[in-house]
């Protein structure tokens, strides 16, 4: 039975522009001693994920909803104080992004690790500071170091303090958001070991919330690739390292730097996608270097593209006078000035034809058809790709067929 | 960055002390406390009961600078000489016979004493201070001054009519007073002037058309007296009419009084105070009072009210803006604008309007002013901090691990603004302590205390020469709430030195 198992998960913040689609509709499930790694560009929702695991929101949550089934039960069913007595820290802890802000400053060592006892079993300071002391000892610290205060201890001291802290409760589950983001390679290499005699010794499981590549498959036993809030692709570290399934996660691995090789490391053209107005069908088709009819173009997209193109091809695109958009799949074009609709459709025609592998988008146009004054645009109609695959997922129009 | 914020406020204070100002403002502020806590022993004063009283101060000359000041005009200045009644050490002593003549009784009592006058400028005044007792008649009293060069002037003769019933027990304020400087009109003592006109014309002086001259006094009263205190103690010669030319005749002289009552009973008793031009540290004012007692007194009271002052408010408002901070939503916004009201309100009007309706003590300042800042700046400043410090990581890993709002506002929010809390203290010392004093210039702060503001206030309502002539009385006070003000601020401006990064030498 999975210690752990999410559902849906979708969690929306308000803002003024709209609701932030952070988190939307996550699942995954993790085995008692098992570790996911949740990898993913900045702003992809990851920490998101682990806020909403936890139920840590901020005021202006929109929607907050799914399954968060903790030990067989589901969580979501709990009320605020509830969940606050019985599963957070005691059930499922966190380790912070940043471990040099994630203690109180003002707080010597010792019971900054032994709070969440002080707090949850109402323990006296005395008790408290010994079992702090084991905590520290634990994440291989001297004891002595409880009676100091977080500014005297370096970046990898502090990072074993805040996961003495995280573990002081014994909880099952292990958000482990970004442990090790500010450490320096020999500091990484010495938390992740220690991360790894834990879960060894104490059979964890860790949420590994991280950017780096090279330290999820270091850790991980599952990896979750997230876009735009979303997984796109889950799977055995083994394989998803090795064979990705998913575009996004092959342009993801191929931009890890290699120390002796002289290729320069690829990147994603383009910037991550607003989440207030996620792209419809697949979230990565603006970005994607293989994305063809299927992926989701939508009209809006299609006009801006164009305006894009229409900067640096200049002359190669017949003249348009304007573009309107008439529904998600429908638009109109009328053509600039001494041009009739059926040259210009002829001649937009040809244009998609000769650089549809340069611009991917002009893939998305299903038919031209010249009006009286203007031109008529449809483009494919899409649906968000399917979620194929038993133990190895990932979304893509592209593994329809079972192939990549 | 080299160094971090320091953390608590001890941190921040050690820190604080290793920077100059600091280091001048821990020395100013400990030799202020220093002062506070030994004025009670170096100058024991029932400051409250006697300040107010007249009697207390009666002794002082009025209105002269402190004694170290005839260093800056190079003269040896007269001290206050004061020669007690009989029965006390070195007062007067007295003679006293009864004899018959003629079934009549007669009693003589003789009262006499000397000092020395070895100073090189006039005394201020001179009081003689007589007391008597006697049967159906009043005894007739002559008063006399025999100087170091032989001449013996008769300085008034009386026949008193107040009686006391114990000549021993010598009370200054229950006697007769004959103030030889300033007698009021028809005073007996009044004849002085007439007495010294006489003697300086049988010496050949002066004659009567200068004196005319000189003190016109057409109905018997004197619009410019003549100062006897000069004449009586000066060379014999032309020069001694001008008092700036008058050389002081030093040498031993000597106080006599002879009185002849009429029953066997009479009898007398005296004491005279020839006042000086300087007194003790820090002189006096119109009111004779010893102003070194004021301006000592004064620190103590400056000091707890202004920490007293500004540690309630400041803490009040630091909680309040923390708790509106934190807790945000309608907490905040009730807080905010009741501080937006609390700053628009004009606290010094009121204040005055409160010191007239009901004259209130140092205390009743104190608590209104307390009052008047439950919010305000600082509950907004605190609230801004308390904004950032909220969105830390630290507050949210508190609130992943399950502690309360409130755990968190006093074991994690409230650690961190204290730093910032103790230098906006510093800062606002200060600023209560100008109040006090605002308050008691104006004539409005407690009636019984003499504060430096008080002081500052009495010697500008006593005119604006005094603010050019006596100096003292001006200078003293203002130091001292300066010298106050400036250790808090410079304290202040350590704190924040240490505690604000921007300002942080790396």
């Amino acid at each position: 039975m999975p210690v752990l198992d999410i559902r849906n998960l979708t969690l929306w913040y308000r803002t003024r522009k709209g609701p932030v689609h952070a988190v939307d509709d996550i699942s995954f499930s993790l085995e008692p001693g098992q570790t996911i790694a949740i990898v993913g560009e900045s702003g992809c929702g990851k920490t998101s994920t682990a806020n909403a695991v936890l139920r840590l929101l901020p005021k202006n949550v929109a929607r907050y909803e799914g399954k968060v089934i903790f030990d067989g039960q589901d969580v979501m069913d709990l009320g605020n104080e509830e969940f606050r007595r019985s599963v957070r820290w005691r059930g499922i802890s966190m380790v912070f992004q940043g471990a040099m802000n994630a203690l109180n400053p003002a707080v010597r060592v010792g019971y900054q690790v032994a709070e969440p006892l002080m707090v949850h079993y109402e323990v006296d300071r005395d008790e408290a500071a010994d079992q702090a002391m084991e905590a520290l000892r634990k994440v291989g610290l001297p004891e002595d170091l409880v009676r100091r205060y977080p500014h005297e201890l370096s970046g990898g001291m502090k990072q074993r303090v805040v996961i003495a802290m995280a573990l002081i409760l014994k909880p099952k589950v292990v958000i482990l958001d970004e442990p090790t983001s500010a450490l320096d390679v020999m500091t990484q290499t010495n938390i992740i070991n220690l991360l790894k005699d834990l879960k060894a010794s104490d059979r964890l499981s860790y949420i590994f919330i991280t950017h780096d590549l090279g330290l999820a498959s270091e850790l991980a036993d599952l990896v979750g690739i997230m876009y735009a809030g979303q997984l796109v692709e889950l799977g055995p570290s083994e394989g998803v390292f090795v064979r990705p399934k998913h575009p996004y996660t092959g342009k993801l691995l191929a931009s890890v730097p290699r120390l002796r090789s002289e290729a320069a490391p690829e990147f994603i053209p383009g910037a991550p996608p607003d989440l207030t107005a996620p792209p419809s069908g697949c979230r990565f088709h603006l970005r994607c270097p293989v994305a063809f009819e299927m992926c989701g173009w939508s009209a809006d997209e299609f006009v801006e593209q164009m305006e894009a193109i229409r900067q640096t091809e200049g002359s190669k695109i017949p003249p348009i006078s304007s573009m309107s958009v008439k529904s998600p799949t429908h638009l109109v074009i009328r053509p600039g000035e001494n041009g009739t609709a059926a040259d210009f459709a002829k001649a937009l025609g040809s244009f998609s034809n000769e650089n549809k592998e340069k611009y991917r988008f002009l893939k998305a146009i299903e038919s031209v058809e010249p009006r009286t004054k203007s031109v008529e645009v449809k483009l494919f109609e899409s649906s968000p790709p399917p979620y194929i695959g038993d133990d190895w997922r990932a979304s893509c129009w592209l593994l329809k067929e079972g192939g990549s | 960055m080299a160094m971090s914020t320091p953390i608590g406020i001890r941190a921040a204070f050690l820190e604080a002390l290793k920077t100059k100002s600091g280091l001048a403002a821990a020395s100013m502020l400990g030799f202020l406390l220093l002062l506070a806590v030994l004025v009670p022993i170096i100058a024991p004063y029932d400051v409250v009961n006697s300040w107010n009283n007249p009697t207390v101060w009666a002794d002082n000359p009025k209105l002269v600078p402190p004694e170290w000041s005839e260093r800056f005009v190079g003269k040896h200045l007269p001290r206050t000489i004061i020669i007690p009644p009989d029965g006390e050490p070195g007062g007067f002593k007295r003679a006293r016979v009864s004899y018959t003549s003629e079934g009549q009784i007669y009693t003589i009592v003789v009262l006499q004493q000397t000092f020395d006058f070895q100073y090189d400028a006039f005394p201020s005044e001179i009081k003689l201070y007589f007391a008597t007792s006697f049967g159906n008649k009043s005894p007739l009293v002559h008063a006399y001054l025999e100087r170091p060069d032989g001449q013996q002037i008769l300085l008034f003769d009386d026949t008193p009519s107040l009686r006391v019933p114990d000549v021993n027990k010598f009370v200054p304020s229950d006697v007769i007073t004959y103030s030889l400087s300033f007698p009021t009109f028809k005073d007996p003592s009044y004849e002085v002037f007439a007495n010294i006109k006489s003697w300086l014309i049988s010496k050949n002086v002066t004659n009567d058309t200068e004196w005319q001259s000189l003190y016109p006094s057409p109905t018997g009263f004197y619009s410019n007296p003549p100062r006897a205190q000069v004449l009586l103690l000066a060379d014999l010669n032309h020069s001694m009419l001008d008092p700036t030319t008058a050389q002081v005749l030093k040498g031993t002289y000597t106080i006599r009084f002879v009185v002849n009552g009429f029953s066997s009973i009479d009898d007398a008793n005296a004491r005279a105070v020839i006042y000086g031009t300087v007194f003790g540290l820090v002189g006096t004012d119109d009111q004779r009072h010893d102003l070194t007692v004021a301006l000592l007194w004064g620190a103590p009271v400056a000091l707890a009210f202004g920490l007293v002052g500004a540690l309630a408010s400041v803490l009040i408002q630091t909680l309040l803006g923390a708790i509106s901070g934190w807790y945000g939503g309608v907490i905040d916004e009730f807080v905010q604008r009741t501080a937006d009201f609390y700053l628009i309100i004009p606290t010094l009007p009121i204040l005055i309007l409160i010191g007239i309706l009901y004259r209130p003590s140092l205390y009743g300042i104190l608590f209104v002013l307390v009052v008047f800042g439950i919010v305000g700046a600082t509950t907004k400043v605190t609230r801004s901090i308390v904004l950032q410090v909220k969105e830390e990581q630290f507050i949210e890993a508190a609130r992943s691990y399950g502690a309360s709002r409130g755990r968190i506002l006093f074991r994690y929010i409230l650690p961190r603004v204290m730093p910032y809390t103790f230098a906006l203290i510093a800062l606002t010392v200060p600023a209560f302590i100008f109040l006090e004093a605002s308050l008691s210039f104006l004539g409005l702060g407690d009636p019984n205390l003499p504060t430096w503001g008080r002081l500052l206030g009495n010697a500008y309502s006593a005119g604006p020469a005094i603010f050019y002539t006596f100096w003292w009385w001006v200078f003293f006070p203002a130091a001292g709430i300066i010298f106050t003000t400036v250790a808090f601020a410079l304290m202040g401006y350590a704190f924040d030195k240490v505690l604000n990064p921007r300002l942080r030498e790396q």
